[in-house]
């Protein structure tokens, strides 16, 4: 055979296999599944179970995990048994993509659920978005999410991350004039999570002529945050802002602690919202007045609250300020599924897109609606320690008690 | 210049949490020319089980370390025999980082399957308590952490230059060869230092459960760190361990609190490769045998 012939043949045989692997691939692509329509809805998820986010992470796969028991339990969706495939990625950007793609490609499952966190979600949801699944991700709301402007992508809490920071701001510049602070200190993890919610705290503040007396980003490594809250410490700022995850945040406290510097007011962007690990980290006589954002809480009155909260207690034990909003927001997630599947009569991926993108969905965290980049157009609230309990003390609208300001002293 | 002030305080501090660390890191080397990987994890093991003790018994993490360091002795005995005896003696220096890495995700699976991966801390009465001087806090815990690893240090002292078993130790360090021939069992003198290496894990690991909050990843953080400090002072130095956590604590803290925490985790890695340029032995490494 002549070199020209063989060259031929090398190449056709390249061909044959490309035009295979596409269409194996687009079998296994869109609203595939390879389950059949009759069989169980296979869901995917890639979730932290162990790494940097696992405390997150859990109470994610909870509240997936609970939803789907649920559903089942009164017959599934469309009459299909909801199967969860639930992978771990070590809280690592890197194994997040391997996981959706062996999901998609390898498992192919009908549906993918979102993992946690922004670092995990950005890479996610474009994989999901190159195989055209929809990609409903109860957490994961930063800015570098919608800034991809994937039209598969939706964050099913009530408005991007940002905007937790956003309600806070509100809160502490509608405050009268004489109880307002005047300074204001920066401790941020460098995290595309945490770090932007912080930031825009600080350009309200600012702006509203609140002084930056302190800013720092820590990168995740770091061991030891004493050094850091101490110079912060040093500035003797009214009000600190932590960008936090979890266990920077439970770190920041307990050295504000040991320095004994209690500042007038502090929010954290996440961690002080755990209503088991927060308290268990840093004693529970050590949380009063600290505040966070949270989408969901005890009592809230939205659609299948009280259900998902008796299911809750039931399945994994405590009591209802026990429940993690991480938690609902995943069950939340599954609500979403179950209500396009009612309202269509179908449950597929490109029904799921384009129904999500038009009106608004009633879900634990409340009626939920999105643009065209996956952002959600409501508010937060804000909810605040208060004895050993977080209760939501803003917007004025889903207040539960009043807001204790200044913020009592360590161990009070 | 408060923030220097109360950063060198802290850095100093902490040295004493590190300096325990890196003491059992560096005499594991010192005895068997093993560079423990694992002591990160036993470090954390040992937080796990006195956080344990402390939630089940109420037992005082400090009232605790009696029990740990038993538990971590046996472990590091029990790793020594099962892991590292089978090693050829030629290739055991290369392949013990291999096997010691393998401890160490060993010890991190047990350690998620028993406790899960949710950050834990061991919140005594006292753990965030301070004393105030001059305007400065001195934590409690790493105050007590601190004298507690003079404490060790100089049981460890004792152990290695009073007692039958140190001089065993030293006589297998200095000339393993003759040590063989007046009767030491080299074997068993291996076992026991590297069970007496992992058993400074265990008051390691109840003041970290003290001051920091952890899990089973933490180990990752702290290996790195302890290896620094074990290399700036010299491998099988236990001197050298201290002044390699004071020198590597110490810059990390001020860098944090009076430029940026960005930096710091860095600093020591600069003043590392520097001594390392100057001195490729680090600071107390000596040339020849018999550096404990």
């Amino acid at each position: 055979m002549s070199k020209g012939n063989r060259l031929y043949r090398a190449a056709a045989s390249l061909a044959v296999v490309a035009v295979v692997g596409a269409g194996l691939t687009a079998c296994g692509s869109g609203s595939g599944g390879g389950s059949g329509s009759n069989g169980p809805l296979v869901i995917g998820a890639s979730i932290s179970l162990t790494g940097d986010f696992s405390d997150s992470g859990k109470a994610v796969e909870r509240g997936y995990q609970l939803w789907a028991n649920t559903v089942n339990a009164h017959g599934g969706i469309l009459g299909r048994q909801v199967k969860l495939d639930i992978v771990d990625d070590a809280s690592s950007p890197t194994q997040v993509v391997t996981n959706y793609q062996n999901l998609i490609n390898k498992d192919h499952v009908d549906l993918t659920f979102g993992p946690f966190s922004t670092l995990l979600t950005v890479p996610a949801a474009q994989v999901a978005h190159r195989y055209g699944y929809a990609f409903l991700a109860p957490a994961g709301g930063g800015p570098q999410v919608f800034a991809q402007k994937l039209d598969n992508f939706f964050f099913v809490q009530p408005a991007p991350v940002v905007d937790a920071g956003e309600a806070f701001a509100n809160f502490i510049l509608g405050l009268p004039a004489a109880q307002r602070p005047r300074t204001a200190a920066y401790a941020e993890l460098d995290d595309p999570f945490s770090a932007p919610v912080a930031e825009n705290i600080r350009q309200r503040f600012e702006a509203a002529g609140i002084k930056t007396v302190y800013k720092q980003v820590y990168p995740s490594e770091t061991a030891d945050l004493s050094p850091v809250m101490a110079a912060l410490a040093a500035t003797k700022p009214d009000v600190i802002v932590g960008g936090t995850q979890s266990e920077d945040a439970y770190a920041q406290v307990k050295a504000l602690v040991q320095l004994k510097y209690n500042p007038k007011f502090m929010f954290q962007a996440n961690g002080a919202n755990a209503p088991v690990d927060f308290p268990n980290n840093v004693g529970t006589s050590n949380t009063s007045g600290i505040i966070g954002s949270a989408d969901w809480f005890p009592g809230s009155t939205a659609s299948g609250s009280a259900a998902f909260t008796a299911a809750y207690i039931k399945a994994y034990g405590g009591n209802a300020n026990q429940v993690d909003d991480n938690s609902a927001e995943a069950y939340s997630v599954g609500q979403l599924v179950q209500d396009v599947a009612q309202k269509t009569g179908k449950i597929d991926n490109a029904t799921l897109i384009s129904s999500l993108h038009s009106g608004r969905w009633p879900t634990l965290l409340g009626n939920l609606s999105w643009d065209d980049t996956g952002a959600p157009k409501g508010q937060y609230n804000l909810v605040q320690w208060q004895n050993g309990k977080l209760v939501p003390i803003y917007p004025a609208s889903s207040a539960k008690a009043k807001p204790i300001v200044p913020k009592p002293n360590w161990g009070q | 210049m408060h923030a220097l002030i109360q950063g060198i305080i802290l850095g100093i501090l902490t040295a004493g949490v590190y300096a325990l660390m890196a003491s059992g890191q560096t005499l594991i080397f010192g005895i068997m020319k093993v560079v423990n990987l694992a002591q990160g994890a036993m470090v954390i093991f040992a937080a796990y089980l006195s956080y344990q003790l402390f939630a089940s018994f109420g037992l005082d993490p400090f009232l605790a370390i009696p029990i740990t360091t038993v538990v971590m002795f046996a472990l590091g005995v029990a790793v020594e025999w099962c892991f590292l005896r089978p090693l050829r003696r030629e290739d055991k220096a290369e392949l013990s980082l291999l096997v010691t890495f393998a401890v160490a995700l060993l010890l991190e699976g047990v350690m998620t399957v028993v406790w899960s991966t949710s950050v834990r801390s061991i919140n005594t009465s006292y753990a965030n308590s301070s004393w105030t001087i001059a305007g400065y806090q001195i934590t409690l815990v790493r105050l007590w952490a601190f004298l507690l690893s003079l404490v060790a240090l100089g049981v460890l002292y004792f152990i290695l230059q009073r007692t039958g078993f140190g001089r065993a130790v030293r006589a297998s360090v200095q000339n393993p060869e003759s040590a063989r021939l007046l009767g030491v069992r080299s074997e068993a003198i291996s076992a026991l230092g590297f069970g007496l290496g992992s058993a400074t894990a265990a008051a390691a690991g109840s003041v970290y459960g003290l001051l920091y909050p952890f899990n089973s990843g933490s180990h990752y953080d702290l290996i790195s760190r302890l290896l620094s400090i074990v290399l700036l002072g010299g491998l099988g130095s236990i001197g050298g361990a201290v002044i390699g956590a004071v020198i590597v604590s110490l810059s990390s803290a001020i860098v944090a609190a009076t430029i940026s925490p960005v930096w710091s985790e860095m600093t020591f890695f600069v003043v590392l490769l520097l001594v390392l340029i100057i001195r490729p032995r680090g600071l107390f490494g000596v040339a020849s045998r018999g550096a404990i």
